[in-house]
């Protein structure tokens, strides 16, 4: 027999089924030491974030302790099955929370599918007296303790029942993730017992030193008023990222850092495009009604930028400039840092230079420019990369920018990639001299993005208006498949911009609008004036990008027009035409390397309006899925009564082909909000 | 990553979301969510101990195993950040627990019998009697090999776990668990075919 044949009969003797004895006893014992551990570090519950190093040396050196008392936890059988599960009873008393031990056969059974039920059942029906012979004995030395509430409990069995209940509830509600949202459980009532969780709370608050803007909603503009909603266009997708990990985490992220256009334009969609470089970008415009009111309206503006072949891509001259501070010296950061930019090298063209710049203590060149052909040099460089010292981030970035212009390419793209963990310590520049550091580099034709990586310390407002001043993306980058998307899927994206300073304005017809409401933007808008000024510095499209503008807009004589007319008001004058036209949409853009911009315009009329949600594309139904959530996390009032459920079920009925499990993805972040979210 | 956690392993592989259903449980627990937590215990005990069963091949001592991780997972659940998937975590403790069982199962066995006898009778004795299945023999054979190597086998063939998979559970290269996987190949054959020598 092959030794490999021979191997694999290892996974088949696994015979032996757990005893309930000793399942209990386990249960119980980790809930003690899950509240006994809650006690010890509650301050201290999210310091650090090697976990893996940590927890091997820990495990080493808390084993003999464990084998010794379960030695004698297990050869004593009475003991164990009487003393551990009181202890778990006494603190479920105490805390006025549930039992372990009931809510492990109720959820046993609902995960562990129907072949697990009668098995479940059973070991209840045996449980419930040894439970209720427990509690009564847990009344006395309690008494001592002084709780009232052990004694105004209810008799045991009941109470167990009762809690069982609601634990089963509970569990349907919060974790039945079979797809099945559209379908709310007839049991998901409000839970009678409230479940306050200060751990987590606590546990998530005071660790976070991210710095992000705080930015309120757009608000309501009313048409008559203030006709014209001028923005710029920016493709940002860091806010995405951000988010996710905050709900990974098992925490509502903090509503400020939610933006929701970066959130929609996260999404790869498949709007329709231009089919020559002749018109850079072409927008797709559609009216529905909305998803979370049916007295208003949604203007959906998806506009996707030309796709350069890679044939015709112009060469490109990147300089990593990246952070490996001590503070790096994680597995979410450093090390996540070089596989991304690895993945970076592969997608480049042989004649494009890359060159590394660090920056910690003394900021110093790890590479001079090197051709991309030059693969394996890259990649030791790369390799070679220790974290430590402090960061020093002014002195790094002027010395990637003068590796940029000496291996300048005219015509070409001319970049500095940054990547850092957050705080730019800046040295003896502070955070304006900087970005103008960054703007009188971009006139040189260096441009910037940023990428983020770790939290606790990310400084997401720096970023945001590095990049934006730099021309060009700030994303976050928190796992590799993120940084596949960022760096591979969309190089071409945030490499090759196709038309920069792009601006959208949008007027809108007093005729047809009486309100109007955008979806996200707020650090994007521009002066009215602004749009017409090709010296304003807007965001740029890159090849192949979509940019995805949303507006709540409410049609006149709609019940949801929350301003009456003034008395005293004139009658605007009614355009020409005017009866068919809803909105009039205006985007400008330069060509790379231009200086004046080019005007595009298009009137949304009837003919884009579609009776009924379910008639718009499915990218256009997911996208406002999307713009749902951003804004239910942003505690919008506006959707207040738009539930997880609902968007879930939204986004689940659009996802389409979801080549990337993007959209997958999304759908398991809203369910994870629906379960934090109350 | 999709990983195989016994029980729910066929389960997990047909429904992707599953998988999200164990790692979301399991960021609410490191969070302190004392219910998210008892679930998670609950659900994943079953796993813990057939994998400890697998790694000691004897009930008293998969049981401890599996309450020692149990208590483990109460400690440091909130050491957890979330990173990576949590059943690769879950998997690092159950081995890290199985493997020091081992080891002082070794230290006993050398105490009594002596260094000499260790080579051939290390960690078998006291095991619950068994059929002598070919299983058996060669399990006998590979808890004799290096720990690296026994955890890189365990992983693999007994777990079914993927090099990549195995990879992650031991914080180890890839191409580092393929060695260890060839280097055990080789001194299995050779004890193989010692035995059949004699």
């Amino acid at each position: 027999m092959k030794m490999e044949d021979r191997l694999r009969s290892l996974a088949s003797g696994s015979s032996a089924e757990p005893s309930q004895t000793a399942r209990e006893a386990a249960i119980s014992a980790a809930m003690t030491a899950f509240e006994k551990a809650g006690e010890e570090k509650k301050p201290a519950a999210t310091q650090g974030s090697g976990f893996a190093g940590r927890l091997i040396s820990s495990a080493t050196r808390n084993w003999s302790d464990f084998m010794t008392r379960n030695r004698l936890a297990t050869s004593t059988a009475l003991a164990t099955v009487l003393i551990v599960p009181l202890a778990g009873y006494l603190t479920w008393t105490v805390t006025g929370q549930q039992s372990p031990l009931e809510i492990t056969s109720e959820i046993g059974r609902d995960i562990a599918g129907p072949e697990a039920e009668p098995e479940a059942k059973k070991d209840k029906q045996a449980d419930a007296p040894k439970e209720q012979e427990v509690a009564v004995i847990a009344q006395a030395p309690l008494a001592d303790v002084a709780q009232p509430q052990v004694h105004a409990a209810p008799p045991a069995g009941t109470l167990f029942r009762g809690l069982a209940k609601t634990a089963s509830e509970r569990q349907t509600r919060s974790f039945s993730m079979d797809g099945a949202l559209a379908q709310k459980p007839a049991s998901s009532l409000p839970s009678p017992i409230p479940f306050p969780n200060p751990d987590r709370d606590r546990a998530a608050a005071p660790e976070n030193r991210d710095r992000i803007q705080a930015v309120s909603d757009n608000p309501l503009k009313i048409v008559k008023e203030e006709p014209v909603s001028t923005f710029s266009a920016d493709v940002d997708t860091a806010s995405y990222s951000l988010m996710r990990r905050a709900l990974n985490e098992g925490r509502l992220p903090d509503p400020e850092s939610v933006r929701v256009e970066e959130l929609v334009n996260y999404f790869p969609y498949d709007w329709q495009g231009p089919d020559s470089a002749e018109t850079p970008f072409k927008a797709n415009v559609t009216v529905m009604p909305t998803p979370w009111n049916k007295d208003t309206q949604i203007l959906h503006i998806a506009v996707k930028g030309y796709d350069i072949k890679a044939a015709q891509r112009p060469q490109a001259n990147l300089v990593f400039l990246l952070d490996v501070s001590g503070s790096m010296n994680a597995p979410d950061k450093l090390p996540l840092l070089k596989s991304a930019f690895k993945l970076l090298i592969d997608k480049l063209q042989p004649e494009d230079t890359v060159s590394i710049v660090t920056y910690a203590g003394n900021a110093g060149t790890v590479l001079e420019p090197t051709k991309a052909s030059e693969k394996a040099r890259i990649i030791a460089a790369m390799d070679a990369l220790e974290p430590g010292g402090s960061t020093a981030g002014a002195s790094g970035i002027e010395e990637a920018y003068r590796l940029a212009e000496r291996a300048f390419v005219k015509g070409g793209v001319n970049r500095v990639m940054l990547a850092t963990d957050g705080d730019f310590n800046v040295g003896p520049m502070d955070d304006a001299s900087l970005k103008r550091l960054i703007e009188k580099k971009r006139e040189s034709g260096v441009f910037l993005s940023v990428f983020g990586f770790g939290e606790g310390n990310y400084n997401d407002q720096l970023m945001q208006v590095l990049a934006q001043n730099g021309n060009g993306v700030a994303a976050y980058i928190d796992t590799l498949a993120e940084a596949e998307k960022t760096l591979v899927q969309e190089a071409g994206s945030s490499l090759f911009p196709i038309a920069s300073d792009v601006k959208f304005q949008i007027e809108f017809n007093p005729a047809r609008v009486a309100e109007y409401r955008q979806i996200g933007f707020e650090t994007r808008a521009l002066k009215r004036e602004d749009f017409n000024n090709d010296k304003i510095d807007a965001g740029d499209i890159g090849s192949g990008h979509s940019v995805t503008a949303i507006y709540e807009i409410v049609p006149v004589g709609s019940a949801a027009v929350s301003v009456s007319d003034l008395r005293y008001g004139e009658k605007p004058a009614e355009p020409a035409n005017a009866s068919s036209e809803i909105a009039f949409v205006k985007m400008r853009a330069k060509r790379p390397g231009e200086v004046k911009s080019e005007l595009t315009e298009m009137a949304v009329t009837d003919g884009n309006v579609l009776p009924a949600l379910n008639e718009a594309p499915e990218d256009v139904r997911f996208s406002l899925a999307v713009a749902a959530f951003g804004q239910k996390l942003r505690k919008t009032q506006a959707v207040s009564d738009y539930g997880y459920d609902a968007i879930g079920e939204m986004a689940s009925q659009s996802r389409g082909s979801d080549p990337f499990g993007y959209r997958a993805e999304f759908l398991k972040l809203v369910r994870l909000a629906g379960a934090l979210d109350r | 990553m999709v990983m195989r956690n016994g029980a729910l392993a066929e389960k997990r592989e047909a429904e992707p979301a599953e998988t999200c259903d164990l790692q979301a449980l399991a960021v609410l627990a490191s969070n302190g969510d004392r219910l998210a937590f008892a679930q998670l215990v609950a659900v994943q005990y079953d796993f813990i101990f057939r994998t400890a069963w697998r790694w000691t091949r004897h009930r008293e001592m998969a049981e401890d195993v599996a309450q020692g991780v149990c208590m483990k997972l109460g400690q440091s659940i909130r050491n957890w950040r979330g990173e990576g998937a949590f059943s690769t975590w879950l998997y690092r403790l159950v081995v890290n627990a199985a493997n020091d069982a081992h080891r002082a199962r070794q230290r006993e066995n050398r105490k009594t019998e002596g260094y000499l006898n260790y080579a051939v009778s290390a960690a078998i004795e006291v095991v619950e009697p068994h059929s002598d299945s070919p299983t058996d023999e060669l399990w006998e054979h590979v808890s004799q090999l290096p720990e690296k190597q026994r955890t890189a086998v365990m992983l693999v063939y007994g777990e079914g776990l993927s090099h990549g998979e195995a990879a992650g559970v031991m914080e180890i290269a890839e191409s580092t668990v393929s060695f260890h996987l060839h280097e055990a190949r080789k001194q299995l054959k050779a004890m193989f075919e010692k035995e059949r020598a004699r």
